[in-house]
Order: structure tokens, then sequence, then C-alpha cells
């Protein structure tokens, strides 16, 4: 079997897993193999591909189908018991054996990219070709790194995130306390360090729906909106600390704040990470971001979307550099453009200025920014099989 | 280095004289090797098998491949049942690594179970693993004190011993002999890894004899050690059974303990030799001092004849031909009294490295087999107290060890009587 | 806000998640990797707070309230060498021994604890020690440093339960460690806790199918703390010359076995 041109010189591991991918996609036809020798009924089922055989050739002759699973239909239109195979060189992938004339079999194989031969009855035949092409599948399984590659990487997310969610749990605590304090200007300083901390979290954070709103609920989701009974956690306290200018009314708000925060460290503590999640949390909250929340901004009140975005950046970032070192192993190429796409957002960011209005086009700016990172980092995961 | 008589001339005649008679039987009738011969080139085969169970422990009058070496180790065992479970587990390993076999294959993921030195089928190569007892390992028990062989002591200093710490003595020694220094290893880092609880290294010696083609008559003549001398033309003959009861092993009436027979008594040293010294020794003395013809080994006073032509001292009482002082004649005197001090020779010759003063650190890894230790290596080694060769060599290690009677069937195991008498209730 | 608190409040204990969707059994490593982590970055700040204090006694000339911190200050060190000696250079200046260097204790590179060991115990001198003790504290820090910015590689956390009891089978049952202080008790304590704590954390991964595996393994420790308490001192332990030769024996043997059976481990976790 040749292989089809590599656009980069696989790497050993690539290559040691293509070997082993080889043999387990041989192992996944032989499990499968589902046949059924029929006589006549020479309607292939959907998606079947029909090889009849006949005058000492196949038709057709040459075969091209995409990596994967793939069900033959062969038809024996010769006058001799016949057998068909699929050969990698010497190697037999998948076979049928004794077909009498006039009766047709199914044949499914899993089948890696390369070139094979399959045969068309007698021994002496010539034989024709089947070319199976490279599939998105293919190459996702052939660059993804073993699953211990990832027992690493997760394990370092799950200290940042106990790292993170401890800070944030703090700085509520900082907060409550400048708050009881009846302290203005200390509270909204505590405020922002606050929100920051979560801003970091949020990727991940924003799985649990309820805590979610708890800590986070925007008023403009509310029947009520600043009015409603359950407007609550930072947005209410951002609400009455930057618009109403006034710390009076938020201790029991703060102390709710405190419990939920509790409640999100417990819940990301017993949070069983994925490979999937070290990008596609982040891809998601980017897309959020590049979707609306940039433009319409993160902090209505206090304004501070720079440093709210450069928190959630940050957030990111450190999640998907635990992956970086497998990435650029797998794709130099996603690995380069995903550096590239997270120096642009920052830069887009550094020209947001503070009070930056909904229509300023530096924020559609950042907002296609976060839209084109959120690609990359799925780009990523692609990259690595993570999908 | 010891040298008592009763030569091999008889029993080798007779087979030159069989092969004369019948020039066409000399590839069969080729007699069992000698103790001491050095291995035959191409004879030696990976399939060679030195049957391992019998009533008396391989490894001491089968013939000596070309590889040997001794491993101490201390002994963790605090009841009969923890030595019960050693003597198992070392049975059952060696059990397998003399007959050989295929290795276990496991899970790529886990350490394998065999070093691999052999490849993926562990083959015998000869091989022989002997296992002997301290003292110590009696004295540190005192349930096992009352049951230690009369005559074994730790072994104690000689005038001319300087003697390291280290390369002394041990609760356990196994002699592994093989055709190759591969499957000595092999067997050796396989019972350290299977018994790591059990037996904790304290120190080996490897050594080895040069192998040599057959002379015409399909027969060896003995190796040379390092000092370029043939060592073992005078030994016992290995191959008589009678003279291995009497003067190897130990029988019932021996006045040993009961579990101790079939077993032997083993002396092992590692004796250094000065070989560059040697080497600037005058050849006229140097055969002075062995009493022998260094190239031949004929003995000095039959300068014409081969080694295992014995002298005739009654001939020589002053020593004129063959000094007094010379090793073979202080070894054994051949007069009426050091018949009771037979020993059974099987060295191997050992090269180490260099020693911190830039000299080769090459001697002779002696071990010799006797069924009283007292009258055997004992008594010949304090006849050689003082001999010339002292200038030459020096004994930095060894130690005294009872080798344990054999293993006759797989249901037996290795020390079942020293076990079983160790868990009968002793009264006094 | 100081690691060391935010860590301790962290409080990552392992929570078996119920009716969690399934995930690949590997993956079953994160937490106790992450536990780990957490561990050794406690112990590196115990570290760093240990040197300053013996550094500090060193660079005071209080030779005997530095003799006095040597051995438990090692400690920290000593339980997480599987992670510490990912980091050679450091591992060499802060933890080589006399005989690592060309001309031995003469040599100016030989630096770190041994060093001041030396001079401690041989010379009973501080003197000139100061630069000795300044880079100690140094390399500490930028080791703990290094390490809250490593991503721990699983098979060296998990092989670093048998690695640790390779290392005092093969270079410090001798007593050649702490030669001239043989204070090696100490070490051998912070050894044994150091595998002892990785076959702990990833324990419940394999409780089921290695039931008798992990029976033998948790008898060897047992059988170690046995042997160690029977040397106990104040908080520490006595004189490495102290020990029996029986004693000697056994720990050995309990070590090699431990060396030989934790060997497995990362097989039966699945790692290569």
């Amino acid at each position: 079997m040749t292989p089809p041109a590599s656009r980069r010189a696989p790497s050993r591991r690539a290559l040691r897993l293509g070997v082993a991918g080889a043999a387990l996609l041989a192992l996944a036809g032989a499990a499968l193999f589902a046949y059924a020798v029929k006589r006549g009924g020479p309607k292939p089922e959907d998606g079947a591909i029909a090889v009849a055989v006949r005058d000492g050739r196949c038709e057709p002759n040459d075969l091209t189908v995409p990596a994967g699973r793939a069900v033959f239909h062969i038809r024996n239109q010769s006058d001799r018991t016949l057998e068909w195979e699929i050969l990698d060189g010497v190697m037999v992938v998948e076979e049928r054996e004794n077909i009498p004339p006039g009766f047709s079999a199914r044949l499914t194989a899993r089948l890696k990219p390369g070139t094979y031969q399959i045969t068309c009855g007698l021994l002496s035949n010539p034989r024709g070709t089947l070319t199976v092409t490279p599939s998105a599948a293919s190459e996702a399984a052939r660059a993804r790194p073993p699953i211990t590659a990832f027992i690493g990487p997760l394990s370092e997310y799950k200290v940042t995130l106990a790292l993170q969610s401890s800070a944030f749990v703090t700085q509520v605590g900082r907060l409550r306390e400048a708050i009881a304090a009846g302290d203005l200007d200390a509270a909204k300083a505590r405020f922002a360090e606050a929100r920051a901390a979560y801003r970091r979290l949020e990727p991940m954070a924003a799985r649990f729906g309820h805590l979610k709103n708890a800590l986070d609920g925007a008023a403009d989701y509310l029947a009520e909106r600043e009015a409603d009974a359950a407007f609550r956690g930072l947005p209410r306290i951002e609400y009455g600390l930057f618009a109403k200018g006034a710390v009076e009314g938020l201790a029991p708000v703060a102390a709710a704040l405190a419990e939920d925060a509790a409640a999100l460290k417990a819940r990301l503590r017993e949070l069983k990470l994925a490979p999937e999640d070290l990008f596609g949390a982040s891809a998601r909250q980017a897309r959020l971001l590049a979707d609306g929340a940039v433009v319409h901004g993160l902090a209505p009140y206090a304004k501070n979307d720079a440093a709210e975005l450069g928190a959630e950046l940050d957030g990111m970032a450190k999640a998907a550099g635990l992956l970086s070192p497998l990435l650029k192993e797998a794709s130099p190429e996603a690995a380069t453009a995903l550096d590239l796409r997270f120096a642009e957002t920052r830069a887009a960011l550094a020209g947001l200025s503070p009070g930056a209005g909904r229509d300023d086009p530096a924020r559609t700016a950042l907002a296609q920014r976060f839209g084109a990172l959120s690609d990359a980092l799925r780009q990523a995961a692609a990259a690595l099989g993570l999908e | 280095m010891g040298e008592p008589g009763h030569s091999r001339r008889a029993l080798l005649k007779g087979v030159g004289g069989l092969v004369a008679a019948c020039p066409f039987a000399a590839s069969v009738a080729r007699a069992e090797p000698h103790v001491t011969d050095a291995p035959l080139a191409n004879h030696a085969s990976q399939d060679d098998r030195t049957p391992f169970y019998g009533a008396r422990q391989a490894g001491v009058v089968t013939p000596r491949p070309a590889h040997g070496m001794v491993a101490s180790f201390a002994v963790v065992a605090d009841d009969a049942d923890a030595l019960e479970a050693l003597f198992r587990r070392l049975t059952e390993r060696i059990a397998f690594l003399t007959a050989g076999g295929p290795v276990p294959v496991l899970d790529p993921k886990l350490p394998p179970a065999d070093s691999g030195l052999l490849g993926p089928v562990a083959r015998p190569d000869g091989l022989t693993v002997t296992v002997a007892l301290g003292a110590s390992l009696f004295d540190d028990r005192p349930w096992l004190r009352p049951l230690k062989p009369k005559r074994l002591t730790r072994m104690t200093r000689f005038p001319n011993d300087a003697l390291n710490a280290d390369l002394c003595h041990g609760d356990l020694t196994l002699q592994i002999c093989a055709n190759s220094q591969d499957a000595t290893i092999h067997a050796l880092r396989d019972i350290i890894k299977s018994i790591p609880d059990q037996l904790i290294l304290s120190w080996k010696q490897e050594g080895a004899v040069p192998v040599v083609a057959p002379g015409p008559d399909g027969t060896a003549e003995s190796a040379r050690n390092f000092l370029g001398f043939r060592d073992g033309s005078a030994n016992p003959d290995s191959r008589d059974e009678a003279l291995m009861d009497r003067v190897v092993w130990v029988g019932a009436g021996d006045g040993e303990p009961d579990w101790a027979t079939g077993g032997s008594y083993q002396a092992v040293r590692i004796i250094r030799n000065f070989v560059e010294r040697w080497d600037r020794t005058p050849l006229g003395e140097q055969e002075r001092i062995m009493g022998r013809s260094k190239m031949t080994g004929a003995p000095l006073d039959k300068l014409s004849a081969s080694e295992f032509v014995g002298p005739d001292y009654a001939q020589d009482r002053d020593g004129r031909l063959t000094p007094l002082d010379s090793h073979i004649r202080l070894a054994n005197p051949r007069d009426a009294k050091s018949d009771a001090n037979l020993i059974l020779r099987r060295p191997f010759n050992y090269s180490n490295g260099v020693t911190r003063s830039g000299q080769l650190d090459q001697g002779l890894l002696f071990i010799c087999y006797q069924a009283d230790l007292d009258a055997g290596f004992i008594s010949v080694q304090r006849r050689l107290d003082g001999e010339p060769l002292e200038e030459y060599v020096k004994p930095v290690g060894g130690g005294y060890f009872y080798v344990l009677p054999g293993v006759e069937t797989p249901s037996d195991h290795l020390g079942r009587a020293l076990v079983a008498a160790a868990r009968e209730p002793r009264d006094g | 806000m100081k690691l060391k608190h935010s860590l301790a409040a962290a409080g990552l204990a392992l929570v078996l998640a119920s009716g969690a969707f399934a995930r690949d059994a590997a993956l079953d490593l994160v937490e106790p990797l992450a536990e780990y982590k957490v561990y050794v970055t406690e112990k590196t700040e115990k570290l760093e707070t240990d040197v300053a204090a013996f550094t500090a006694a060193v660079k005071a000339g209080e030779i005997d309230k530095a003799k006095a911190l040597f051995a438990p200050s090692r400690m920290s060190y000593e339980a997480i060498e599987p992670i510490a000696e990912l980091f050679g250079d450091l591992d060499a200046s802060i933890d080589s021994r006399a005989d690592d260097h060309e001309g031995g204790e003469a040599n100016p590179d030989f630096i770190g604890f041994h060093r001041i060991e030396y001079a401690l115990w041989v010379k009973s001198s501080t003197e000139g020690l100061a630069p000795v003790a300044d880079k100690l504290l140094a390399d500490v820090k930028e080791l703990r440093t290094r390490i809250a910015g490593l991503t721990f590689p699983p098979e060296k956390v998990v092989g670093g339960a048998a690695a640790l009891m390779e290392e005092v089978a093969a270079t410090k049952i001798s007593g050649e460690e702490d030669r001239y202080s043989h204070t090696d008790l100490w070490d051998f304590r912070a050894n044994f806790d150091g595998s002892r704590k990785i076959v702990e954390l990833v324990r419940p991964l394999i409780a089921k199918k290695e039931a008798t595996f992990l029976k033998t393994v948790d008898a060897n420790f047992e059988r170690i703390d046995t042997i160690l308490s029977k040397y106990k001192q104040g908080e520490g332990y006595v004189s490495y010359e102290k020990l029996t030769d029986g004693d000697r024996k056994a720990l050995s043997a309990a070590v090699n076995t431990l060396a030989e059976d934790l060997s497995k481990l990362r097989g039966k976790l699945g790692l290569d």
C-alpha cells in the first residue's frame, strides 16, 4: 500500500499511530463483517459499492472510496465460484469466499488511506485497484495523540481551575468585606478583581447553567431588568457600586455571591475533565464573545470591558497553552495559526479604549478577532482529533 | 590451590587403548570429561542440559564448563516457613533455568518477566546453579543453630590473606556455571529479580576457564590458570563415584546432621595473582615455585612425562628436583597421611579490571569441595602457609559454605530435610 | 495571593463522580496527578522555608543549629525527587555528592546540601560557605518556580514510586548519601513517604483489580515503617551507623522488593 503523499513529514509518533491504527482498522474490519450471499438480488443498499465480476475482470476495475467504513456489494456474473479479496501488498485485508455464479455477497471493511488491489475471479486474472482517499476522520485519527498524552495537560488544568476558583472565592470574600465596611472605593476595586477572577474561569464556569446565571446573569435577560427580584450576583453588585454609587443593600447580595462562588469551586473540583474541554470550552466562550458580548459590552455599569476581556483571554490562553506541545507535534500549522490568533486578539484588545461605546469600530474589530480565535481553537481541536 | 593426588593416568590410558584398538569408536566412546579438564572447543552447545534432579546437586562433580561465578547473599528468613519459602522459590527458578524454555511474554507496558539476555527461549547452555549455606545463616538464627554442619565455620584469616570484608562470607552462595557468561548472568539476574525480598546480594566473582581444542584421542588437558600453569592435573577423578563418595560427599556415617547427607563442604577463595610481577620472574624460579614444568605440566623429576604423571618424592627426599616448599609438594606431599586431605578443585580464572595502582586485577576464583572441611581445604592451606608462591598471590575474599543435598524429584525442593529438621521439636 | 494558601484552600480531594458520563479509563489518572502536583507544590514551599532557615544558620555561623536543621531541611526534597530530578541542573547543584565531581570534596563545583554537610561535620566550620548557602536557597526558589510551571508527565509521577525505591536500593542503602552526617534515615523516611504517596493516589484506580499486588506493597511499606520506628529519636532518626546489620538487610529486602513490584505500577495503569 502506498500512503498518499503527505503535506509534511509525519512525526515518528504519527507513524507509530498509523501502524497501530492500521492494525485496529483491520481488526475492526474483521469484527464488523456482516455478509450474506444472496441469489441474484443486484440491488446494492444505499452507500454500498457495487462490483460485478465477469469475463475475468471487475466492473468497475478501479475503485475510489473515502477512508473509513466501506460496504462492497459483489456480484458474481462469471461462470465459476469465486472469492473476492482486498489486498494490501501480499496481505489480505478482507475477503469473501465461495460466491457461486449468479450470487452476490456483501463485504464491510474499515479502510485506511492508501492503494490496494482487488482480485477479480481466477487467480490468473489481472487485479483491479482500490484507492482509498484520506477523509477528515481518518486524518484526525492519524494525528490524534494517544489518550494518555492528555493526562498531564488535563491534570494541570485541574490544578489551574482549582487555583483560579480559589482565587475567585478569595476575591469575593474581600469584596464582601469592603461592602460590609461600607467602603465604596475599596468595594469598586475589589469588584474588578473578583470579576477578573471569574472571567478567567468563565469558559468552564459557563458549563454550570444555573450557577452561571446566579453568578453573572445580566439584567437584560430578566423581565424587570435591574428592578427584577432575580437580579443578583456580580452584575447586581456592579450595578449597585457603579450605577448607583452606593454599597447599601449589597451585603445580602455579596453573601449569596460568596455561597455561589464556593459552589462553583466545589463543582469544578468534582468536574471530570475530558480532552475536548481544553480547546472546546474556550472556543465556545470566544464564539459567545464574538457573536454579541464584545459589542454589547461585558460590564455595562463599570465599563471595564478591556480588563475583563483580558482576563477572558488569559483563561483561554492558559487552557490552550497546556495542549500546545501536543498541537505543535500533530499540526505545526494549527499551532502557529492559534498563536497568531491569540496575538491578534490581544492587539485588538489593546485598541479598545475604556470608554468605547457599542458602535465603536474597535468593538466590531475585536469581535471579529474573537471569532477568528474561536475558529482557530476549533481547528486546533480537530487537528488533535478532539471533536 | 592445593594439588592432592589420584591422577587420571590409569583411566586416560584405558581410553587411549580403546581408541587405538577401535578407531571408529572414537566419536562415540569419548569419555565424559573430568571436572577440571578444559572445556573442549566446539563441544559446548546451548542445548547442553545438566540434570538438575538427583540425590546430589549438579555443579560439583559435573564437568566444569567455560564460565563460572560465585554469588553470595544475605538471607531474610526469620523462621522455618520463610526458609522453606526461599528454598522452594530457588528450586523453582533453578529447575526452570537449568532445563530452559520459553520465557513468559507480558504486556509490553510492564517490565518484561525476563532480562531477555538469552532471547525468547532461554536455552540451558550447560547451566548449573549450586546452592550452599554459610555459617552465619545458622549462627544468626537460634532455631537453626543446632543444625549447623559440624565443620562449618566462618572462614578465618590465613597468614597471607588480606581479606576484604566486602568479598567474604555470606548466608548463602550460588555457584553458577555454564558454557557462556551470558547464561550465568542471566541465571543470576533471574534469581535476583525473582526473590528480592529474601536474597540480598553481598558480593560476586565471575571467572572463566580457557576452552581448548581436544587432543588427537578426543581428550582434554587441564586448563591453565593466570600464572600460566596447568591447574587440576592431579585432581581426584570426578568420574570415580566411590572416590567422590569418600572425598567429596558427606555420607550418613560422617557425624554430620542427618539432613546434611548428600551435601559437601565448599571452600571459595578469591586469590589475586600479581601477574605483572610473576611475568618478571625467571621461568626456572616460576617452575620451582610451582613444582611443575610450565609448558607441559610435567613433574620436575620427569620432564618428558605428561601432566598426568605424578612426581616421585621418595626418590627426591631433599627436594633437589621438586623443591620441598614448591606449591604442589606442600599441597600434596603424597605420603600416607595426605590421602586424607584430598579435595576436588573446580576453579575459574578471573580478570576484573585495574587496581588503584594501575595493575591488572586478575587471579583465581578458587572453589573446592570436600566431605571434611578441616581435613580438606583447611589442612591443605595450612601446609601452604608461608610457601614461596605467597609473594605472588593474595587471597582477598571467599568463605566456607555447605552444599545442600540434591533435589530428587520435581515435588521435592532444596533444603527440604533441613527445614523439616528445623521444625522438629528439640529437647535439650 | 500566596500559592500555598490558595492550594490549601483549593483542597483538591479526589471526589469520585457518580453518574458522570463515561470517560476513557486512562483519564482516571487526571485527578490523582493533579493531587500529586498539589503535594509536590506544598513540599517545595516547605523546602523553601526550611532551606531559608538552614542557610541563614549557616551564614550566621551557628554550626549546631545548622547541623540540627540539615536533615529535616532535606526531607521535602527527598520526598519529591521523581519531579525534582527532572531538572538535572538544579539536582546537581542542590543534591550532588562529592564523588559526582572530579577531585571530590576539593572541587569548587561541589556545592549544595552535601557541600554544607561536609563543612559542618568534617570541617566543623562554616567559613566560606555564604555563597554556597545563597546559591542553595536560590536554586530551591528556582526549583519552586519551575515546578509551578511544569505539566507533570504522568509516567514520571507513577514511575516515581519505583524510582524512589530504586534510588534507595542502588545508592542509599550503603549510607553513601549522607556520609558525613549519617542522617540517611531521615532521607529514607522522606523517600518512602514520597513513594507511598504516589501509591496512595493511584490506589483507587487499581484497588479492585490489583488487590493482591497492593497487599504485598503495603506489607513491605509497613515492614519499613516498623524497622524505621525502632530508630526514631525526637522528630527524626538516630545515626545511620546505629542501624544493625540485620535491620539493614531487612530494609534492603523490603526496598528491593518494592522496587521490583512498583516497577509494574506504570504498566498496571496503562502508561508506557
